[in-house]
């Protein structure tokens, strides 16, 4: 499958919120029920408060889950279509996920953590890894159990995970919520540069703790 | 390193419990299977102890018709009747002599003569094929003889006991040079018989085929006989089925062939009911390895959800717990047929004295592995279907 250079959604609306279409969650939604176009390139901002759908969103994005009505295009075709292998595809060259769950092996180191992605992709050297580790501030933390680690040190090292692979979009899910402002412009500047080098679109999701770029459109979930 | 992640929650005892209970139901299916091939081989052999039985019919005399000379017969509609019974696999019709035959003999200067009568049934139907067992008319070799076994028996133990003669053994009957006096239709002749092999199939005096063919030409006065005994070939010895057919038709067996007939039976059904025993544990272990691989796998759904969310396939994820699943089925199996082997050494020395060869240990070796290919087949597409369905989360 080749890369992703438009993600359109037409009506989208989560099945939980069915019948709820005048209340203020759906009826001021910018997503919601509406047309919506994010390009290639972008750096988009989804503020939203709980409860919204935020993560309901970021899921039907990666194709985690399907419990919506309207449709999901990715250049046009509906993402329902995908076959479970073109999913995996998509996710190893395309679509870059941060969970706001995380999703660490709690039993595996960071380091390990980092590279059983890497091994998927091939995309990181050891060095470009090592670096980010540096860079993000828990190098001394890469062979410590990811459960051993506070949620921030989690979060930091599920983000330098999820530039392990080439991409067209990156789904961010709340990526700063436990993170210091100092944290915060280094994860950003980190994804502002990886994002730029390959041209790619930026997805970030928050409730109140933004990712510290330049979004060049926000919207209100 | 994933098979790091995805080890962490198998349970060796489970693994365990599995393995030794199909190894132990594999076992007996493939021991029973083993053994009733080698006890089958016995076919091949020259004594077919009990897989194969044969039964010498003949029509019940009835005292008038038997007075009035009726022919007792079997006529070629009832042959064929027989013949295509389900448990029938070959009729051999026993051809007597149309002409009058005595025998005289010399042994030790005492010199014996009798009237005697001739037999002669299809060669295949004999157990034994002595040396010698053919007839030229042309040459002047001696004619040969097959004689039931119970006839040696009744004279050494019955006669020879009560007279003061001396027992003979069935070499000693071999030397011993009988003449035959064959004649009928105004010819007779004198020919040279020697008794070369003693039966304890047929209860009769056995002549070549190709001699009778040749005494009934020449000294028959060819008025067509039906053939008063058959000799037939089951398939399933000791069938019920064929006393039933016997007693409906009015036919007798000779002699009680039904004891080995029934042994054979009796081999079939309780070398049935130990596979089937075998079969029963080997599904229960079966049962066992998918409720351990369901339940690792549902232990490990998270991770499985986790690693998809990386993008990696349910193939790629599925392979490890093909790796185990294999190793394991390939180790019972392999295990399986060690003890196949070895435990068929233990009843290697009983069969050998019963005349049976032993059979190749290729079938039972071929069926454990198709069991296992399908066993293992089954396990796999339980994995992916079942790995497919963490992948949706």
């Amino acid at each position: 499958m080749k890369g992703i250079g438009t993600i359109a959604l037409r009506e989208v609306l989560p099945s939980v919120f069915a019948g709820m279409e005048q209340e203020t969650t759906v009826a001021q939604s910018q997503v919601w029920l509406r047309n919506l176009e994010l390009t290639r390139g972008c750096r988009v901002l989804v503020s939203a408060e709980s409860g919204t759908g935020k993560s309901s969103l970021v899921s039907f994005l990666y194709g985690r889950r399907s419990d919506y009505m309207g449709a999901i295009h990715f250049d046009g075709r509906d993402v329902r279509s995908f076959s479970v292998g073109e999913w995996c595809s998509l996710r190893t060259f395309s679509l870059a996920l941060l969970p706001q769950e995380l999703s660490l092996f709690p039993e595996l180191t960071a380091m390990e953590n980092v590279v059983i992605k890497n091994r998927l992709t091939s995309h990181r050297s050891a060095s470009w890894i090592a670096g980010a580790f540096e860079a993000l501030g828990i190098a001394d933390k890469a062979h410590v159990a990811a459960g051993r680690m506070s949620v921030g040190q989690q979060q930091r090292v599920a983000i330098i995970r999820a530039l392990c692979q080439p991409f067209d979009f990156l789904l961010f899910d709340e990526p700063v919520s436990h993170l210091d402002s100092r944290n915060n412009s280094v994860v950003a500047e980190l994804v502002e540069r990886e994002a730029t080098a390959c041209g790619a679109g930026v997805i970030v999701t928050s409730v109140g703790n933004h990712l510290d770029m330049d979004y060049n459109q926000i919207i209100k979930l | 390193m994933v098979w790091r992640l995805l080890r962490r929650n198998i349970s060796v005892w489970q693994t365990a419990g599995y393995a030794l209970a199909n190894f132990v139901g594999l076992s007996i299916v493939l021991c029973a299977l083993k053994f009733y091939c080698d006890v089958r081989s016995g076919e091949q052999g020259e004594d077919p102890y009990v897989t194969r039985d044969y039964i010498v019919i003949s029509k019940k005399v009835s005292g008038i018709g038997g007075l009035l000379g009726a022919d007792n017969g079997f006529s070629p509609d009832e042959i064929s009747e027989i013949a295509g019974q389900p448990w029938s696999r070959r009729v051999g019709e026993f051809t007597s002599a149309d002409f009058n035959v005595s025998a005289s003999l010399d042994m030790g200067g005492r010199g014996m003569s009798t009237s005697l009568f001739l037999e002669s049934v299809p060669d295949e139907f004999f157990e034994i094929t002595p040396s010698g067992w053919s007839f030229d008319p042309e040459s002047d070799n001696a004619v040969p003889i097959i004689i039931s076994k119970d006839y040696l028996t009744l004279y050494n133990y019955g006669y020879a006991a009560s007279a003061g003669v001396p027992q003979i053994s069935e070499g000693v009957v071999g030397m011993v040079p009988i003449r035959l006096s064959v004649s009928g239709n105004g010819k007779q002749k004198w020919l040279k018989a020697r008794v070369v092999g003693f039966s304890s199939r047929l209860n009769t005096i056995a002549v070549p085929d190709r001699f009778m063919d040749w005494a009934n030409s020449q000294f028959g006065e060819g008025k067509p006989m039906n053939p008063g005994r058959l000799i037939i070939e089951t398939v399933s010895p000791g069938n019920p089925k064929i006393e039933d057919f016997l007693k409906s038709h009015g036919y007798e067996a000779a002699g009680d062939k039904g004891a080995s007939g029934k042994a054979a039976y009796f081999l079939s059904v309780s070398t049935a009911v130990v596979a089937g025993i075998g079969a029963v544990i080997c599904l229960l272990a079966f049962g066992i390895l998918m409720l351990s691989v369901w339940l690792l796998l549902q232990k490990n759904r998270d991770k499985l959800h986790s690693l998809m969310l990386l993008g990696y396939t349910p193939a790629s994820v599925s392979r490890y717990y093909f790796i185990i699943v294999g190793a394991v089925n390939f180790v019972v199996l392999v295990g399986a047929v060690l003890v196949m082997l070895s435990v068929s050494v233990l009843w290697r020395a009983p069969l050998d004295a019963l005349g049976m060869s032993g059979a190749s240990p290729l079938a039972a070796i071929g069926t454990g592995v198709a069991v296992m290919v399908a066993v293992t087949a089954i396990n796999f597409v339980a994995i992916t279907s079942k790995v497919k369905g963490s992948f949706a989360g």
